[in-house]
């Protein structure tokens, strides 16, 4: 039997979306810049696609732009209001804990004459707001802040962190992937003037993402054409993919306290047995302030990979943030972060829950991971046998 | 190439793998080899007689190509002279176990390295009996940072435990009462770190506490840097052992004077 436990690296397409987009691929194939009525029935599903997507985060519909997935919304968003934005200031401050595209995006802007900070969060993942504060310059014009994170689960009070830009006339991004779907956002509640969104983290098909622009707020766009999403991302609309989107934006916002519970429950159970059946092993993370979905271990004294490997054996899809399992071979920069030595940032293990686990898939794991961990410990070098 | 795409010889080792463990004895010699990067850790134990490996066992850290490849080069070794042990090399592991993904070749093909230090070591043995190398641990550098950071994040002494709620705090070894500050403060915070130039503590009292409670304890190890903007954020650790040094992040630093 097989068990996918990686909701957070990628997610099926939800059947329901697949069947409102199929429409789309085939009779209803127009351009929305096309004038005649089969160029109208494409921009209809483009601008109510907006509506439902904008509505789900409590924007306003010509806020939401469509891209080709959240590495181009954070792309946009950061590196379009820097070039834009450059005559106020040059300083752009970044969390230690934020996704690589952001960090490499930083990477990019530092470069080209920005000047990145990065905030350094408490050992649960929380940004703190003081942390946060003392980076401030009068050169600061953006900080990125992640929504939660996609690694050990952690949400940020983004709302206070969206006060302070606010008051300080800075502009907030976050990148809310990993969080959408799985916590309520708004946008205007929590004072954020730019935000990234993916179709996939909510089950509709990869390919497509959403950034959110509040209105005021001016960026340069990066994708020069045709002038499609008001001249700020060029290219024909990927139709198809944004009537999915909008499908999965319905169900979503439908089934999300139900099955936000369902997840919690599955979570909850994983993470009182794990901590309690095996010894040496610790959450990594925040234990209350963290996405529903998110269940993310370490245990002494064996490695990442060789517990993925093991539980690959079984059937069972899960993931670490083992640098073994890394393609630069460097271990995770958000567990590093959390102010965990190499090696325990080696022993983790990252299970994430989505709409298609079932409780059984708790058991399978909480079956067969005290064994796993027993076997590689054995095998370990750094693990001694309590006496 | 994906890192974890292996060959079905890999994956079989890393499933059963082949001697493991250890061995002990004066005829027992100890290889080691550690790729921090990575995370990679070795170790072989290596019996000699008449100039043939009798025996050998390992332990391992790592992933599922550094578990295969110690699983391998055992096989392999065993039996055979310390001159043919010695001259067997990462390619011919790798072969045996029909290749390796392409960016484990370097760093989780210690296998061969771990041996040959182990050989090495018991050539060297053989030489001169009694050469243990020792690190000196009495040698005390100044920690750049240090002053700077004087109760923005570094004290010299504990006033109110409850001022370290939740925070990563590392206290340095200065004998038993730094020892006890390090256990009581894990009633205010689960993240604390005993740093001692120490290979091991003494036996008896604190010691025996703090090694059975959850302070990690960083053993041949000293703090080199303290940083951060304000506050204390950052330490840079040297490993005395290694010879390596890395950041780790932490909130405060208790050095008792």
């Amino acid at each position: 039997m097989d068990v996918y436990l990686d909701y957070q690296s990628a997610k099926p397409v939800d059947r329901r979306v697949i069947d409102a987009m199929l429409p789309y691929l085939y009779y209803k194939f127009g351009n929305p810049s096309s004038l005649h009525q089969v160029g109208d029935v494409a921009t209809e599903i483009l601008e109510s696609s907006r509506e439902t997507i904008s509505a789900f985060v409590g924007a306003q519909k010509d806020e939401i732009i469509f891209t080709s997935g959240a590495t181009e919304s954070n792309n946009l968003a950061i590196i379009g209001y820097a070039l834009r934005n450059k005559n106020k200031g040059n300083h752009i401050v970044i969390a230690e804990i934020e996704h690589i595209s952001i960090h490499n995006i930083a990477k990019y802007l530092e470069k080209n004459g920005f000047v990145i900070s990065k905030i350094p969060v408490d050992q649960f993942g929380i940004v703190k707001i003081d942390k946060l504060a003392e980076r401030i310059t009068d050169k600061t014009i953006l900080i990125s802040v992640g929504y939660a994170n996609n690694e050990i689960g952690t949400v940020q009070d983004i709302a206070t962190i969206g006060t302070f830009c606010r008051e300080k006339k800075i502009a907030l991004h976050t990148d809310a992937v990993a969080a959408e779907g799985l916590i309520p956002i708004d946008v205007a509640r929590d004072k954020i003037d730019l935000m990234t969104l993916s179709s996939n983290d909510v089950y509709g098909p990869r390919g497509l993402g959403v950034m959110y622009l509040r209105n005021g707020i001016r960026i340069n766009p990066l994708t020069i054409g045709g002038g499609q999403e008001r001249g700020l991302r060029s290219g024909t609309e990927n139709i198809p993919a944004i009537a999915g989107m909008k499908r999965a934006v319905e169900i979503i916002q439908k089934e999300m306290p139900e099955e936000t519970e369902r997840f919690q429950r599955f979570r909850d159970r994983m993470i009182k047995e794990v901590l309690t059946s095996i010894p040496r092993c610790y959450l990594n993370g925040h234990p209350i302030n963290r996405l529903p979905n998110n269940a993310h271990f370490r245990f002494d004294g064996i490695e990442g990979e060789s517990l993925l490997l093991s539980f690959k054996d079984k059937n069972i899809a899960v993931s670490t943030g083992s640098a073994c399992s890394s393609k630069t071979l460097e271990p995770s920069h958000t567990l590093i972060a959390l102010g965990l030595l190499h090696e325990e940032a080696h022993g983790s293990l990252e299970i994430t829950f989505g709409r298609f686990n079932e409780e059984s898939d708790v058991d399978t794991v909480l079956d067969v991971l005290p064994e796993i961990v027993k076997r590689l410990r054995k095998l370990s070098p750094l693990y001694k046998e309590e006496v | 190439m994906k890192s974890t795409q292996y060959s079905d010889k890999v994956l079989e080792h890393f499933k059963n793998p082949r001697n493991v463990g250890t061995l002990e004895g004066d005829d027992v010699t100890v290889g080691r080899v550690g790729n921090p990067v990575c995370g990679d850790l070795m170790e072989f134990y290596v019996k000699v007689k008449d100039d043939r490996i009798e025996d050998i066992k390992f332990k391992t850290f790592g992933c599922g190509s550094a578990i295969a490849t110690a699983s391998m080069i055992t096989e392999l070794a065993k039996g055979k002279t310390i001159d043919e042990a010695t001259r067997i090399t990462r390619q011919d592991v790798a072969n045996e176990l029909d290749g390796l993904p392409p960016i484990k070749m370097h760093c989780s093909n210690l296998a061969a390295d771990a041996l040959k230090d182990a050989l090495t070591k018991y050539q060297k043995k053989q030489e001169q009996p009694i050469a243990e190398h020792r690190a000196d641990s009495t040698r005390s550098k100044e920690i750049t940072g240090l002053k700077h950071f004087i109760d923005k994040g570094v004290f010299t002494e504990v006033a109110n435990y409850s001022d370290f709620a939740n925070k990563r705090t590392m206290v340095l070894d200065k004998g038993e009462r730094s020892m006890e500050i390090a256990l009581e403060l894990t009633n205010q915070t689960p993240r604390v770190i005993f740093v001692t130039k120490s290979k091991q503590l003494s036996t008896g009292g604190a010691a025996d506490r703090l090694k059975a409670s959850p302070v990690r304890i960083l053993y041949e190890s000293e703090i080199l840097e303290i940083s951060g903007l304000n506050t204390v954020e950052k330490v840079i650790i040297h490993d005395l052992n290694e010879d390596e040094e890395y950041e780790l992040f932490v909130d405060s630093v208790i050095t008792l004077d």
